[in-house]
């Protein structure tokens, strides 16, 4: 079997003029990069939009890349910063990422849950549920440490924090987690009775 | 002083040194409050790691590679900046300000008695030499800055 080409080995290629070689490049990240994006716009097409934004400044630059970090890490950072550019053009006014009213209303979860599908019987259906009520960059943070296998020092790089920030959200986000999980599985439970 | 609640976080992320894991480690052991924050954490620790990730539409792939058709090929940096033609310019900066600094030593009336250096560097540097000196450190200093509003826009 052939072995898998690495992420350097791909960008190598691509800067060597093979560029179609991005679009593998590109298919083995293009999740991560959507669910981020998916996290900060709340619906599909604008996240589609700026992972495909992403991916144009990611080729772009790839020129700069420098290989001390992981590629992961700087194409993280680029998602962030035009999700960032994406949510700024969509609410111009000021904002704060840590605004949980950022995050999806409650009770439009509760709406969606009393649906009567398949999927709401799956704890991950409610994880999820849970997840899209966080702030941004609360829900991003889980993501990059639980799916990205980011560290909290790489979280802190793609996000431009101090590691320990990233840390104390970590810690907040999880805490913030349980209790909306909690919540949502006290309003299943009394629709079951 | 961290809760219990951050502290069983830290030993479940593998966080802090053996010793400190080993004492909450037998804490989570002896501890009815630390076994049940352990147990409510290590849920949620799990269920995280069974996150779905979203896909984007089946012809995002093919989109995104129409668009980079479009745009011109990327060129690896090293490429770009030559260390050698960096280095040759730095090189030649630094011989010319010690040539300078050379010749007005040399000229210059030293006495080791009394140690007072009397360097007329009016002679040497002309005010058409200073307007040349800002001419180049401005295009260094737009060269700088250029490269730093690329990266910001990336």
């Amino acid at each position: 079997m052939q072995e898998q080409e690495t992420d350097l080995e791909l960008i190598t290629a691509v800067l060597r003029g093979n560029s179609s070689t991005y679009a593998v490049l590109m298919k083995r990240h293009q999740r991560f990069v959507f669910t981020l994006a998916l996290r900060f716009t709340k619906n599909r097409e604008d996240a589609e939009e700026v992972a495909q934004d992403c991916f144009i400044k990611a080729y772009r630059s790839l020129g700069t890349f420098k290989q001390s970090s992981k590629f992961t890490t700087w194409l993280y950072t680029i998602t962030y910063n035009c999700a960032m550019t994406a949510l700024r053009k969509k609410r111009p006014d000021t904002f704060s990422l840590d605004d949980e009213e950022m995050g999806t209303p409650l009770t439009s979860f509760i709406a969606a849950a009393n649906e009567d599908t398949i999927e709401k019987k799956s704890s991950h259906f409610y994880l999820n549920m849970a997840i899209d009520q966080l702030s941004p960059e609360d829900a991003t943070i889980i993501i990059l440490f639980y799916k990205a296998e980011q560290s909290l020092e790489e979280i802190a790089q793609a996000l431009s924090m101090d590691s320990n920030k990233v840390k104390v959200k970590l810690h907040r986000a999880r805490i913030k987690l349980k209790e909306k999980l909690q919540y949502l599985l006290k309003e299943e439970v009394k629709e079951m009775l | 002083m961290t809760t219990i609640e951050e502290q069983i976080w830290d030993y479940i992320d593998g966080n802090g040194d053996s010793a400190y894991r080993t004492e909450i480690g037998a804490k989570i052991a002896t501890d009815p409050l630390y076994s049940e924050t352990f147990e409510s954490c290590m849920a949620i620790h799990l269920e995280m790691n069974e996150i779905s990730l979203d896909e984007p539409s089946m012809g995002f792939t093919n989109r995104v590679m129409d668009a980079i058709e479009k745009e011109p090929a990327p060129v690896a940096l090293k490429t770009r900046l030559d260390r050698r033609i960096v280095f040759s310019i730095a090189g030649f900066f630094i011989i010319a300000l010690l040539a300078i600094v050379a010749t007005a030593i040399s000229e210059s009336s030293l006495s080791i008695g009394k140690v007072s250096l009397n360097i007329d560097f009016e002679r040497y540097i002309s005010p058409s030499f200073i307007k040349l000196f800002l001419f180049i450190d401005s295009c260094i200093a737009l060269l700088y800055f250029d490269g730093l509003l690329r990266k910001k826009r990336v």
